[in-house]
C-alpha cells in the first residue's frame, strides 16, 4: 500500500492501532452499592413485561408472537436478580434454561429502557 | 476523554462506560445520522480517516460484541 | 418515640429517636457543642427494640429509618451510639441526592480541601483526625459531600469514629475529654468517638474548593505516585455511595472533580510520614 504523502497544509492520516481481538476495551463502571451497607438487593425482572405476557422472545431479544421461528418461550416466572447477576458475571446459563433461552433473555434485558419493568433491577445488577 | 479513555454516560440505562481506543472511533462510524453498517462497512468508514494497524475484521467484530454486551449498540 | 435528639451536622439534619434513653444521652454528650438543629429533619433514624419485650430483656437495637437494609443485624444496647451512627450513615448514603457522596475524609486549609479516600482500614479517618490536630480544619471523617453544581466540598463533621489502635494513637495527640465513652466488643472491635474541635464545628457550613485527592494506604515502604484520571474516575465511583442514582448529574460532577483536581496514591508506614507527605504534596500544588 502506498503511503500517502504529506503535503503542506494537509495533515497526514493518523494510525489507528486496533489492538488484539481478544483484549477487553469496554469497561462498564460497577460501583459497589453503599459500602456502609453490604446487603444484597433482591429484585426480579419479568421477561417479557407484564403487559406483553404470553409473547415469546426472539434471538435478538425482541418480543414476538408465540411460535415465531427461532424464538424461545419466555420463562414461567420472572428472573431473579441474583441469578441474572451471577450468570452475567460467570458467563453461565441462567438456571434451568438452554443456551438459546439465556441468549434471548439476556438480549431482551439489554434492550430494556427506563420505564420498562425490570429496567432498574437489570441496571443495578450490572452496576455491581 | 480522560487520559486515553473515552468516558461515556448512557442516559437510557444510567450506566457509565470507559472505552479504550479503537472503541470510540468504531462508535463514531455508526453514530446517529451515519446509518447502520456491517463489519466490513465499519472498517471502510474507519479506513477513510485512519491507517489501520491490526486484524480489522476480528477486532471490529470483537469490539462490537463488547459494545453490544454493554448496551451501547445493537444489531439493526 | 420515647427519646429523641435532633442533630445538624454540616448541611444535614437528623432526627434520632430511640426506645431507650442511653443512646440519646450519649449522642447528646458527643454533640453538646453543636448548634441547635432547627428546621425540618432530612432524615429520621429509629433505634427500636426488635420485639416489645426486647426493650428490657437482652436488649438489642434494630436500626430503622426511611431507607432500610433488610438483612441488617441488630446491635447490643451498650453499642447504641454506634447503632445511631450506622443509622445516620445509612440514611445519608442511600438517600442523599443533593450532593455526590464520597467515602472519604476531608480537611481544609485556606479554603481548599484535601480529600482522602479508601476502604475501611486505609486510615483515612485517623489521618484526618491527626491533620486536624496539626492545624487543618476537619471537614469530615467518613463522607465528603461534593456540590453537584459548584463542585465545592461541603463539611460533614460528625464525631469521628476511631477503632482499636487508632484510639491509642489519637490519645497521644488530643486531650481525653474530647473523646466519648469507649465501646468494647463491637462488630468493629474497640470503638471510641472523637469530638471535632470548636473550629471545625464553627466552620461546618463553610465549603472548600477541592485541591488534592489522596488514596492512602497504610504500610511500608513510604511512597507517592500520581494517579491517572481514568483510574481516579473508576476508583471514585467505587468510593461513591450515590454515583449511580445521581445519573447524569453524578457523572458530570465526578468528571469535573477528576479533571480539575490531581490525585495521588500514597503509601505511609506511620502517621508522621503521612503528615509529611501531605504537607509536601500540598506545597507542590
Amino acid at each position: 500500500m502506498d503511503e500517502p504523502e504529506a503535503t503542506a497544509g494537509v495533515p497526514t492520516r493518523r494510525m489507528l492501532m486496533l489492538g488484539a481481538a481478544g483484549a477487553s476495551m469496554v469497561v462498564t463502571i460497577r460501583p459497589a452499592l453503599a459500602q456502609t451497607a453490604g446487603s444484597v438487593l433482591t429484585c426480579e425482572i419479568p421477561v417479557p413485561e407484564p403487559r406483553q405476557r404470553g409473547q415469546w422472545i426472539a434471538e435478538d431479544g425482541t418480543v414476538v408472537p408465540p411460535y415465531t421461528k427461532d424464538a424461545v418461550r419466555p420463562p414461567s416466572r420472572p428472573l431473579k436478580g441474583e441469578d441474572v447477576r451471577k450468570a452475567l458475571r460467570d458467563r453461565r446459563l441462567l438456571p434451568g434454561t438452554s443456551y438459546e433461552q439465556t441468549q434471548a433473555y439476556t438480549r431482551y434485558m439489554q434492550r430494556l429502557q427506563n420505564g420498562n419493568s425490570g429496567f432498574t433491577c437489570f441496571v443495578s445488577l450490572k452496576m455491581r | 476523554m480522560l487520559e486515553g479513555f473515552a468516558v461515556v454516560y448512557h442516559p437510557a440505562s444510567g450506566a457509565t462506560h470507559l472505552l479504550a481506543s479503537p472503541v470510540p472511533e468504531i462508535l463514531a462510524t455508526i453514530a446517529p445520522g451515519r446509518g447502520a453498517a456491517t463489519v466490513a462497512e465499519i472498517l471502510q468508514r474507519l479506513a477513510a480517516t485512519f491507517d489501520l494497524d491490526g486484524d480489522g475484521l476480528a477486532v471490529v467484530t470483537a469490539r462490537l460484541a463488547e459494545l453490544e454486551a454493554a448496551g451501547l449498540v445493537r444489531r439493526a | 418515640m420515647r427519646h429523641e435528639i435532633r442533630l445538624k451536622i454540616g448541611p444535614v439534619r437528623f432526627r434520632v429517636g430511640s426506645d431507650w434513653a442511653g443512646p440519646v444521652a450519649a449522642l447528646r454528650s458527643l454533640y453538646r457543642e453543636y448548634p441547635a438543629a432547627d428546621g425540618v429533619p432530612d432524615y429520621s433514624v429509629r433505634l427500636e427494640a426488635t420485639r416489645p419485650w426486647r426493650r428490657f430483656i437482652r436488649p438489642s437495637v434494630a436500626v430503622r429509618g426511611d431507607h432500610m437494609l433488610p438483612d441488617a443485624l441488630p446491635l447490643d444496647l451498650a453499642h447504641g451510639v454506634l447503632a445511631a451512627e450506622i443509622g445516620m450513615n445509612l440514611q445519608l448514603a442511600l438517600g442523599e441526592r443533593r450532593w455526590l457522596l464520597l467515602h472519604a475524609s476531608s480537611v481544609a486549609r485556606d479554603g481548599r480541601a484535601l480529600i482522602m479516600t479508601g476502604e475501611s482500614g486505609s486510615g483515612k479517618s485517623t489521618l484526618a483526625a491527626v491533620l486536624a490536630a496539626r492545624g487543618w480544619r476537619l471537614m469530615g471523617d467518613e463522607f465528603a459531600l461534593v456540590d453537584l453544581v459548584t463542585g465545592e466540598v461541603r463539611a460533614f463533621p460528625r464525631a469521628t469514629s476511631l477503632k482499636n489502635e487508632a484510639i491509642d494513637e489519637m490519645l497521644l495527640h488530643v486531650a481525653e475529654d474530647r473523646f466519648g465513652a469507649e465501646l468494647i466488643g463491637t462488630p468493629k472491635g474497640r470503638l471510641r468517638h472523637l469530638r471535632p474541635d470548636a473550629r471545625a464545628i464553627a466552620a461546618m457550613d463553610e465549603p472548600a474548593t477541592p485541591a488534592l485527592i489522596l488514596f492512602p494506604r497504610f504500610g511500608p515502604p513510604e511512597g507517592a505516585e500520581a494517579m491517572g484520571e481514568a483510574e481516579t474516575f473508576v476508583r471514585l465511583t467505587q468510593a461513591s455511595t450515590n454515583y449511580v442514582p445521581l445519573r447524569r448529574a453524578g457523572y458530570d460532577a465526578l468528571t469535573r472533580l477528576v479533571t480539575s483536581v490531581p490525585a495521588v496514591a500514597v503509601d505511609y508506614p506511620d502517621t508522621d510520614s503521612a503528615v509529611a507527605l501531605v504537607e509536601h504534596l500540598w506545597a507542590g500544588l
